[in-house]
């Protein structure tokens, strides 16, 4: 398989509380993967000690079947990270921090520098600690780009844009999957946005990952059946794979996954007056899964 | 333009699909004319090119379109009489399923094509009004 990254049994805990347990996870070349959480559930950690700014305490990192050591750097030139809120060092210029960063990545795009310079309305004798949040965040997302990464690390990365900026983020993301190989892990908390750009979704829930599936199947594996019932509603429905389940007088809302012909047939067989079934959106099916 | 709805339950390639069939059955694309590129509609819609790649090669599948190689997709001879037969597709399921909820009600069906007929008028005129056109 064409494997980019691979995390085995990863386990993190800041002092008592657990925040990854035995985590594993796979990461495929070329694909877009979507990883959601809750606040506080191990997305950044994770992201994280895949960067190797801190360590795990327990599990293993492989780069292209490479074993990771902690403290190691070989491999983060191929890799495009940005975080939340971009650290650089504050008294340089734009140009300088070009330079800076290219001369640590050997894949360094100057022209593609320029170009988002441009885009972004940026220049590149200002000085870093002159600028805007919102002009830092575009400079770091610039300056992971610009190194032409392999593999691209967006953690939450429009958090606090305003919307053109983010659609020129998303932009931004979309020409890199059309160049083609970018393998791309992005997490945010406007989950709508990744609704139409994911290959793959990847829902982490209390330090283990509760689901890890092609994005398109999942969408047609998780569906919301309406049911109405003239008479004798069920109590309890003895199915398995219920994620949600809500009772509105003869009404009952259930989400299933996954859902199958065998579920149809045995709810049909309850005799309801009437039955509906529905796709969800990203954003309902997140929260079918963590609620 | 085309639009796609992110916050929408249908899967983004099946609006895609929609948004170029009524095109088609509008008229804005016309037999052996390009659609869009895929990286034009990707970076105009902020969605993954493979998910236009497949919305286009249903199409295609659907024979709605067609590719020239190296040149990109063009709408088909016959895609306007096909996207005909899928309207009437479905409009035939929509008023199967009113026929199902008008029957839960007891209606029969006389009154539903009394009713049918009236809604009709009311769009586009009496039925000789509509004959004289």
């Amino acid at each position: 398989m064409n494997e980019v990254l691979r995390i085995e049994n990863l386990s993190k805990k800041f002092g008592r509380k657990s925040v990854l347990k035995d985590f594993s996870m796979s990461i495929e070349k070329g694909k877009v993967y979507g990883l959601l959480a809750k606040n506080g559930e191990g997305k950044t950690t994770l992201i994280r000690v895949i960067m190797g700014v801190i360590p795990p305490d327990q599990g293993e990192l492989f780069y292209k079947s490479q074993k990771i050591k902690f403290n190691e750097t070989s491999y983060k030139k191929e890799i495009g990270y940005i975080p939340e809120e971009s650290i650089f060092f504050s008294w340089m210029t734009i140009k300088e921090l070009l330079n800076f960063n290219a001369s640590f990545f050997p894949t360094w795009n100057a022209k593609k520098a320029d170009d988002y310079l441009e885009r972004f309305s940026l220049e590149k004798r200002t000085r870093i600690k002159n600028l805007s949040r919102g002009m830092k965040l575009k400079l770091g997302f610039m300056v992971a780009l610009a190194s032409e990464p392999e593999f691209l690390i967006l953690d939450d990365p429009t958090s606090g844009l305003d919307v053109p900026t983010r659609q020129d983020f998303l932009k931004g993301v979309i020409e890199e999957i059309l160049e083609g190989g970018t393998t791309i892990l992005f997490s945010t908390h406007l989950v709508h946005e990744l609704e139409g750009i994911i290959d793959h979704l990847s829902i982490l829930h209390q330090g283990r990952l509760i689901l890890d599936q092609d994005f398109e199947e999942v969408k047609s594996s998780v569906k919301r059946v309406r049911l109405k019932f003239d008479k004798n509603i069920p109590e309890k429905l003895e199915l398995e794979g219920i994620l949600t389940e809500r009772k509105d007088g003869p009404c009952k809302e259930l989400v299933f996954y996954p859902w199958n012909e065998e579920k149809r047939e045995r709810l049909q067989a309850l005799r309801p007056a009437s039955m509906e079934i529905e796709s969800l959106t990203l954003e309902e099916i997140f929260i079918s899964f963590v609620s | 333009m085309i639009k796609v709805e992110t916050k929408s339950f249908i899967p983004i390639y099946e609006q895609i699909k929609k948004e170029i069939k009524n095109r088609i059955s509008q008229g804005i694309f016309k037999a052996n004319e390009p659609l869009p590129s895929i990286r034009e509609l990707a970076t105009q819609l902020l969605i993954n090119p493979n998910t236009v790649a497949r919305a286009y090669r249903e199409l295609e599948q659907e024979g709605f379109i067609y590719t020239r190689k190296g040149k990109g997709c063009y709408v088909s001879d016959n895609s306007s009489s096909l996207v005909k037969d899928d309207n009437l597709n479905l409009l035939t399921q929509l008023i199967d399923k009113t026929i199902e909820e008008a029957k839960k009600l007891n209606l029969n069906p006389e009154e539903i094509k009394r009713l049918f007929e009236k809604r009709l008028e009311q769009a586009w005129g009496s039925e000789e009004e509509r004959g004289k056109e």
